[in-house]
């Protein structure tokens, strides 16, 4: 194997950082439409996705398959919750941002504590307990009746700093820290050794209850936040407005290089998978291509990396 | 050497090897290995690990093409492109793995099945065909077993599943060749003395045997011929009488190394600290495990050794308390189990060893990896690792190098007691020197070591050695008495000082399958009283709902459910789950209210082309070993894609045909009912057809089905065809009962057809499906949205009761499992 491509393989963020500048040149070239301006809506986009997604990683990196289905249902609740606890005050969002936080903490010790102590797939808890969440957006929807914004979460979400939307350097900010968590911390490490082979780590003595919890409560808890930020950014909630980040999330990360069964995982190939996903959607938009045509290539695209990413044996050699 | 005696059969050897080869890369596997094999014959075949034993017994069984040399059975050449695990069997070739290859959900009867097709005709009577062979093999080699042939082989302790696999070959009509890799690992004294016999019989009728083991004693008494492989070629050959142990040790290794028996144990130690206690249920009598140390674990394999050293593991890691155990340091644990306990296969051989230090330690600590890398190093100069090899994934290492690494891991966590489970399994010899050496220095250095071992022979290195029985330390040995002579008998005197007949006993009699209302029963009959029960609460609330019509309506809200929740079922029995069932359904109903309806050919193709996107993910998620979930996850979005590109806004109608259909009546008894029941008996015949029961051994053992010679592809396509149809029927039967379609009718079926498949008894993982059980739970979930709009209760609830009864039903199985 030639070098350039060994250290490709290496650094897997690296494939979705060439193909965001592909996607990139060839939209430049084939649109005029394509401007600066719809280059800080794509980031603008990316950066939301991100959040959820990096959240996402971290369940993901726990290993057996395992993903947090319930993103969506937290990011919608999340959303009502925040319209209306905040009242579109800044004193309002004081009691609502530790609510929502604490919503989403929650869900994500509740999924951890399904998929450990009874020892339920991380799918099937995810997705009943996100079910039960969408029941209470449900009853949120009926007492739904400001659509006025706090302005500090408006200007944290949709704010530009020298052109560069705010919730980009949020979301830039956000992967660092994740990076140097699983990069450079003893509880990155050990995540990543449970995620390959958790009887090895579990005998290593890793304790394995302590970190897949955090690890499914930072999925929880960055999708909350995630919610509130949208809120303020679309100017109000509704019923499924998480829907899309349950495969994008997911999308995102596969995308962007982590492993689907644990073990391995690349916050920054993250946030470039979720540059890359909305740049599709994107460019399909342009495109004129409908919604039903834009999930299907969605889906496509997803299914091909994975196939691509796949070990070609069934199960890893662990 | 052995001309005399066997010249005769040798002229019409059953198996002969000429200049066999077979090279993995750089690696030699196989060279040049030439000998014969006379009918009659029983050989034993040594070599330590990565000698070319398993590449060689991979190679006779026709899993593996050789590079070169002449392979002949019975005097005709086989040729090597046309050899295949199937061919091997029909020329009377039979193998008894090492790691079991019995589908645990599977009957004992249609393990018989899997194994050995093609019997018992055509009709349903090849069930029966097969419950009398397995009952007849089992009864010929081990008489008096206890073994129901019509029990799943999870109901079966650990021996019993080895007699199932040892009578699976050997009782083979067709037998010419019997390969036996360590087959008596979990046998009793009783029970291996009936597989000696068996296999001396055999032998007299002219069956050729061949026989592996890491038990060299073992080897010398079953077999008259001995074989020893070293780095792939055949290193001596010759009689077991004129052979002594040590001489086969010296040939593994290559080198006479000093004779085990003659190193002697440090005897006098000074005890040290007092670092770990013992006392019921572990022990007789308290006792007191000291510094500096090393404690052997012995007994009959299986007699608690493991379990006590796991229960030693979390006692030192603190996250658990255990019964019985105490320990005054931390604990540090090489696992000997190397694949799946201990490497982490992504890491490269720092990573492994440094996580040691890193995983018992603070969790927010701040790691700087060239640091923790020079840290490293002394530990894997102490461990004897080259350096040329510490930069390498660990998976490029040999398993007597990964081993060290494994040392280095537990040595680095700088803990008071080392636990070693069976580190030296299937290492070669040189390694096993350095291991010894490793363990004295770490006694000296202070720890406090404690080995289980399955080599008797080593804890000859041991101060004290606690001799297991039935969980329990029943005596212990101190180093003045230790013998290997004084282990081995000291074990089997606690073996037949207890019940004569511990082992039958020891199968566990399982209270479960005894009465007619036991245990299991109950838990099986669960979703039908459940069904029951609700539709008994909506009759009360309103009595119309026990009319004929009444049950029409009730059902035919529920038939779709049905018949998606009975097409998850058969992912489910695959261990897989389909997030995109639903979506399908939904596809399969736009496509039957809109083409179907005005190009009826058209429409057709168009859903056989789903049918067939559909069914081809199965082999898309076998070939490139990605996750079902994900893979179906964006499935979903491609079904529901497609169906709103089709038809952004609900609509369509019913083909003529399907709605004259839902109103069709059979004496009586109304469209939906019918639906219902033709879809659970389809599903009830397929699940146990010979089909099904290959589908779910793939999803119990999928390597072992695989290994018999079926096609992992072939099935998974199978699977998600069969899932596909019942999804697509169910579409169908949206389409009949709406008379129109909607993309996102079907999306809500995907986690209530989970829900169905569980509460009606399949487990989501390892291949046990339970169809009429999963009807029941799709009725149920059901019943419980019209029970619930009966009470008055808004439909906003649904999804929530939905999802928690989900997760109730899942806690009860859960609580469930834990007391059993």
């Amino acid at each position: 194997m030639s070098r350039p491509l060994a250290w490709l393989r290496a650094h897997r963020w690296s494939f979705s950082a060439i193909g965001i500048l592909l996607l990139w040149a060839m939209l430049s070239l084939a649109t005029a439409r394509f401007s600066l301006s719809s280059l800080s809506g794509v980031a603008s986009s990316a950066s939301f996705l991100a959040v959820a997604a990096i959240g996402q990683m971290f369940a993901v990196a726990t290993g057996g398959g395992n993903v947090d289905l319930s993103i969506p249902s937290v990011i919608t609740l999340a959303a009502f919750l925040t319209m209306i606890v905040s009242g579109g005050s800044d004193a309002g969002l004081l009691a609502a941002l530790p609510l929502v936080l604490s919503v989403g903490l929650a869900t994500g010790a509740i999924n951890a504590l399904l998929i450990l102590w009874l020892r339920i797939p991380a799918i099937i808890a995810t997705l009943a307990v996100g079910y039960v969440l969408d029941t209470a957006a449900l009853l949120a929807n009926r007492r739904f009746t400001t659509f006025a914004v706090s302005p500090i979460l408006r200007a944290l979400a949709s704010a530009h700093i020298a052109g560069v939307p705010m919730i980009l350097l949020l979301a830039g900010a956000l992967a660092a820290c994740s990076a140097a968590l699983i990069g450079r911390t003893s509880y990155g490490r050990t995540l990543m050794a449970l995620g390959q082979n958790e009887v090895a780590a579990s005998l290593a003595g890793a304790h394995a209850g302590r970190i897949i919890t955090i690890a499914f409560m930072l999925s929880g808890a960055l999708a909350a936040i995630d919610g509130a930020l949208l809120s303020a950014h679309t100017g109000g909630a509704f019923l499924g407005m998480g829907r899309p980040y349950l495969l994008q999330s997911v999308g995102a990360v596969v995308v962007g290089g982590t492993l689907i069964f644990g073990g391995s995982a690349t916050a920054l190939g993250t946030l470039l998978g979720s540059v890359l996903l909305v740049l599709i959607v994107t460019t399909m938009q342009i495109a004129g291509l409908s919604g039903g045509v834009q999930d299907m290539v969605q889906g496509v695209v997803i299914i091909t990396v994975l196939a691509a990413a796949g070990s070609g044996v069934s199960r890893r050699t662990a | 050497m052995i001309e005399s005696a066997l010249a005769p059969q040798l002229a019409h050897p059953v198996l002969r090897l000429e200049g066999i080869s077979k090279a993995y890369g750089p690696t030699r596997a196989n060279q040049d290995l030439s000998f014969s094999v006379a009918a009659g014959e029983i050989v034993g075949l040594i070599g330590a690990n990565g000698a070319g034993k398993s590449t060689l017994m991979r190679i006779l069984c026709g899993i593996t093409l050789p590079d070169a040399g002449r392979l002949e059975i019975g005097g005709t050449a086989i040729d090597p492109r046309h050899f295949s695990p199937e061919r091997a069997r029909e020329i009377g070739i039979r193998i008894v793995h090492q790691e079991l290859s019995l589908c645990a959900s599977l009957t004992v009867a249609e393990n018989f099945y899997v194994e050995q097709p093609g019997q018992g005709g055509f009709g349903p009577a090849w069930r029966r065909h097969y419950e009398r062979l397995a009952e007849a093999s089992l009864a010929a080699i081990f008489p008096e077993n206890g073994i129901h042939v019509r029990r799943p082989v999870a109901a079966l302790s650990l021996p019993q599943r080895q007699m199932v696999e040892i009578a699976r070959a050997g009782v083979d009509p067709k037998l010419r060749l019997l390969i036996l890799d360590e087959p008596s690992s979990s046998l009793d004294m009783r029970r291996s003395r009936e597989l000696q016999n068996f296999i001396a019989a055999r032998a007299a009728a002219g069956v050729a045997v061949i026989f592996i083991s890491h038990k060299l004693q073992e080897v010398a008494a079953v077999a008259k011929r001995v074989l020893v492989m070293r780095n792939g070629r055949l290193a001596l050959d010759g009689e077991t009488a004129t052979i002594t142990v040590p001489q086969m040790i010296a040939a593994m290794a290559g080198e006479v190394v000093q004779d085990l028996e003659q190193t002697q144990p440090q005897s006098g130690v000074t005890a040290g600290r007092v670092l770990a206690e013992a006392d019921a249920p572990w022990a007789r009598s308290p006792l007191a495990l000291h510094a500096g140390e090393i404690i052997g674990l012995a007994g009959l394999e299986g007699s608690g050794q493991r379990e006590f050293l796991r229960a030693l593991q979390r006692a030192g890691a603190g996250s658990h308390s255990s019964a019985g155990i105490t320990c005054r340091g931390s604990v540090s644990f090489v696992a000997g189990d190397r694949a799946t306990e201990g490497v982490f296969p992504l890491w490269d051989v720092y990573e492994n060893a440094t996580i040691g230090r890193i995983a018992a330690g603070p969790l927010l600590a701040w790691l700087r990896p060239m640091a923790e890398r020079s840290a490293a190093a002394p530990f894997l100069d102490a461990v004897r690792l080259p350096p040329e090899r510490r930069a390498s994934p660990i998976l490029e290492l040999s398993g007597g190098n990964q081993q060290k690494v494994l040392m280095a891991r537990a040595l680095i966590a700088a803990a008071d007691i080392l636990l070693l489970d069976d580190p030296t399994r299937g290492v070669d010899v040189a390694v096993k020197r350095d291991f010894y050496a490793l363990i004295r220095e770490a006694a000296e250095a202070g720890k406090l070591v404690i080995w289980y071992s399955s080599e008797t022979i080593e804890f000859l290195e041991c101060h004290r050695v606690l001799l297991f029985h039935e969980g329990m330390a029943r005596r212990v040995l101190d180093a003045g008495t230790l013998s290997e002579d004084a282990i081995v008998s000291a074990s089997f005197a606690e073996q037949d000082a207890g019940t004569p007949m511990k082992a039958a006993a020891k199968a566990r009699p399982s209270p479960a399958g005894s009465g007619p209302l036991s245990r299991d029963t109950l838990f099986a009959l669960v979703p039908f009283l459940t069904t029951a029960l609700i539709f008994g609460v909506i009759a009360v609330l309103n009595h119309n709902a026990a009319t004929l019509f009444g049950i029409d309506l009730l059902l035919s809200a529920a038939v779709p459910l049905v018949l998606v929740a009975l097409g998850q079922m058969f992912v489910v029995g695959g261990s897989e789950i389909d997030l995109g069932i639903g979506a399908f359904a939904g596809l399969a109903n736009v496509l039957s209210a809109t083409f179907l309806v005005n190009q009826p050919l058209f429409g057709t193709v168009a859903l056989l082309l789903a049918l067939g996107a559909y069914a081809a993910l199965g082999p898309l998620i076998q070939a490139r070993g990605i996750p079902a979930i994900v893979v179906t996850l964006g499935a979903s979005f491609v079904w529901a894609g497609v169906g709103y590109a089709l038809q952004p806004t609900p609509g369509g109608s019913a083909p003529g045909w399907l709605s004259a259909a839902s109103g069709f009546h059979l004496a009586a008894i109304p469209a939906s009912l019918l639906a219902v029941m033709l879809g659970a008996i389809l599903a009830a015949s397929l699940n146990a057809s010979r089909m099904g029961v290959v589908l779910r051994g793939f999803g119990a053992n999928p390597r072992a089905v695989a290994q018999c010679g079926w096609s992992p592809l072939a099935a998974s396509l199978l699977r998600y065809a069969i899932a596909g149809s019942f999804s697509l029927l169910a579409g169908l039967t949206m389409t009949a009962i709406n008379t129109a379609s909607d993309i996102n009718a079907g999306s809500s079926y995907t986690l209530l057809s989970v829900a169905a498949v569980v509460i009606g008894g399949s487990a989501l993982i390892g291949g046990r499906i339970a169809p009429l059980g999963v009807v029941c739970g799709a009725l149920s979930l059901s019943l419980i949205g019209s029970l619930l709009g009966f009470l008055g209760v808004s439909t906003d609830y649904d999804a929530a009761v939905q999802g928690g009864l989900l997760i109730a039903i899942l806690v009860l199985r859960a609580m469930e499992v834990r007391r059993a």
